[in-house]
């Protein structure tokens, strides 16, 4: 395969719409596994994925954590990059423009220590040609309140929502973390505060320890777990969130393959984003849409809707 | 960033040359043709499909041969990913991600010496075989004789290659910084300014390396290395420290750096 997916005008209806996001497909990047595109674009044909998530954008740029940032578990990956990112300033006028010359559907992913900084940088991004939708990261500690992760808490989640949604008029997808007692009282909760549709999950907290040298193996001791090991936790929270909440639910967690894929869209979730797979296999994305179609064809499955488990 | 394959390589051969450390030859024509010494590629150490161990290796290319469209990995057992690739066998076909990141800087107007330490000599042989038929010096180490790698493909290349053991079992006793020492401080300053310093192998070798060529003002490229996922800055996981710019990463910065980038205290 040549990074090109064939059949893509086929019988198969693979299109999602996400509020006003029209997505060719359900397959998305996701944000921090694929640079701002440009990194991966010798690999995949951008244009014939739903749309690439960036790397979580902040107000001032981000160096990041200290070394090491990365550790290999069993059938996942712990990283602690620490939200190393170029600002937004930085995004909108070295990164942006190469994706908006490529007609590449973009989505925003945004971080923040305030709900003042969400706010602003949904402003700031705002008429900017070339975005097509921004994802709330709400897995970063509000600094204000003590470091408590934005969402972790129900009340903050859905002040951050309210905000960014009122600066903006692109569709707003609150992305979720999955260490929270209850996942869907966090997603009803960015539903009434407006938000268009909830990505899930973020990374698990975990840590590795070398027992050679007697200390954890990540600089920032904590890191999040990602990659096949995580995806039947994933999978898990995205049929309960499918199950509580109205808005589209995108699923994330672990996706390798095209079964995987398939599960999360019989699970309930209208779309889909890749993470570490890209990281070890950069025609990943490529190889789900194309697989997707294949079983979609062979199945005679017509459309997304038809793949969903009603109960 | 063009010319860079993600590819399946057929494995030609692979035999193991010093203890625990292996010479992996692998057919893999776009790479051998794009290729420049000092960068390198990631190899998924398993053939069969599955997500354990997860992640590519990074390993230099030790070599090129050109017309056979083969590629040379020296690469060292350490833990399990290396251990599986030990296992591979002729004709099987493995993953290959490159080539990657940034090689040496080639300055032709100057004399090259290059230095590795114990399998930091794996990206010099690429780069001696490039500057065969030139001037040029080789400073090879290794803990003990048994250890040194390479010897007889080094002095193929025609430069001088000069040896140091720890142990004195073979060529100098003693280190590669106190080989290079001698060598820079027996140069006028103006012999010296001509010089060019390539180095790679651990860290405190290449802090050493770094210290000597900026007190006797000698251009200095290190090649370093870093827990990597990607191999193609996608995930931000490979920094190292440098200096006041914050940091650095490995595969798309480097792996290749101009030694006086690097914060040595820090790293
Ligand atoms: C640019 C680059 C070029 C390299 N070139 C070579 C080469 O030519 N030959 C060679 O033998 N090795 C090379 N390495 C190191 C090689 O990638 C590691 O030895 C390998 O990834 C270890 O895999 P493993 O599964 O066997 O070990 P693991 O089980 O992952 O780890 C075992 C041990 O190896 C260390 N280690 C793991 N990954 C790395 C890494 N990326 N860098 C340094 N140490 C690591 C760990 O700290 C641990 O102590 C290079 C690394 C980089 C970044
Ligand atoms: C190296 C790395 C960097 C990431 N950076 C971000 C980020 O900046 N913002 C964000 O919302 N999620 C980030 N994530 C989380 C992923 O987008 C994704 O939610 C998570 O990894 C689970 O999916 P996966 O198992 O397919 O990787 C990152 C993940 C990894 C592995
Ligand atoms: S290894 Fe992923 S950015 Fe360098």
């Amino acid at each position: 395969m040549d990074g090109q997916v064939k059949g893509l005008r086929g019988r198969v209806d693979l299109r999602v719409s996400i509020g006003s996001l029209d997505l060719k497909n359900p397959v998305l990047l996701a944000s921090g596994t694929c640079g701002y595109g440009a990194e991966i674009e010798d690999f995949v044909n951008l244009e014939d994925l739903g749309a690439i998530v960036v790397k979580g954008i902040s107000l001032e740029p981000r160096q990041g954590n200290p070394p090491p940032r990365l550790a290999e578990t069993p059938c996942g990956l712990l990283n602690a990059i620490g939200l190393e990112n170029v600002g937004v300033e930085a995004f909108i006028k070295e990164k942006l423009p190469w994706l908006r010359e490529r007609g590449i559907t973009t989505i925003v992913n945004i971080l923040g220590n305030s709900a003042d900084e969400y706010e602003e940088l949904a402003r700031r991004l705002a008429g900017n040609k070339g975005i097509h939708g921004l994802e709330i990261n709400i897995s970063c500690p509000n600094v204000k309140k003590g470091g408590v992760a934005f969402g972790t808490d129900p009340q903050q989640a859905a002040e951050v929502t309210k905000r960014v949604v009122a600066a903006t008029d692109l569709p707003v997808i609150v992305k979720l973390s999955p260490n929270v007692a209850d996942i869907c009282a966090i997603a009803v909760a960015v539903q009434e505060a407006g938000a268009t549709a909830v990505s899930l999950i973020n990374t698990l907290l975990g840590m590795a320890i070398d027992i050679e040298q007697r200390r954890p193996v990540l600089g920032n001791i904590f890191g999040g777990l990602s990659g096949p090991a995580i995806k039947p936790v994933a999978l898990r929270m995205v049929w309960q969130v499918v199950r509580c909440v109205d808005i589209p639910v995108i699923g994330i967690g672990g996706i390798t393959t095209h079964v995987d894929a398939l599960e999360f869209l019989m699970a309930g979730a209208c779309a889909i984003q890749i993470g570490t797979a890209n990281l070890i296999d950069p025609t990943a994305p490529v190889k789900v849409v194309q697989g997707v179609i294949d079983f979609m064809q062979e199945n005679n499955y017509f459309s997304l809707q038809a793949l969903k488990i009603s109960s | 960033m063009a010319g860079r394959f993600d590819m399946t390589a057929k494995v030609v051969s692979i035999r193991e040359v010093a203890p625990e450390t292996f010479l992996l030859t692998l057919h893999a024509p776009e790479i051998a043709e794009y290729a420049v010494p000092g960068q390198f590629v990631m190899i998924r150490p398993r053939q069969e499909a599955g997500f354990d161990p997860l992640l590519r290796r990074p390993f230099s290319i030790h070599r090129v041969h050109a017309q056979q469209e083969h590629i040379e990995i020296l690469f060292r057992v350490v833990g399990r990913g290396t251990r599986l690739l030990a296992k591979v066998c002729r004709g099987s076909v493995l993953c290959v991600l490159g080539p990657l990141g940034k090689g040496f800087e080639v300055r032709p107007a100057k004399i090259p010496v290059l230095v590795g330490g114990g399998l930091g000599v794996a990206p010099l042989l690429f780069l001696a075989d490039r500057l065969k038929g030139g001037k040029g010096v080789i400073i090879l180490g290794a803990l003990t004789k048994g250890f040194l790698l390479r010897l007889d493909a080094f002095s193929l290349t025609g430069l001088d290659v000069l040896v140091a053991t720890e142990d004195g079992s073979f060529g100098n006793k003693g280190l590669v910084t106190e080989v290079l020492n001698r060598l820079l401080g027996r140069l006028e300053a103006e012999s010296r300014r001509q010089i060019i310093v390539f180095s790679c192998g651990p860290i405190p070798m290449l802090r050493a390396v770094a210290g000597l060529s900026k007190s006797y003002q000698v251009e200095c490229q290190v090649s370093l290395e870093a827990y990597m996922a990607c191999g193609i800055g996608l995930c931000m996981g490979c920094a190292i420290r440098a200096g006041r710019q914050g940091y650095l990463h490995v595969c798309k910065d480097g792996p290749v750096f101009p030694a006086n980038l690097i914060d040595w205290d820090q790293i």
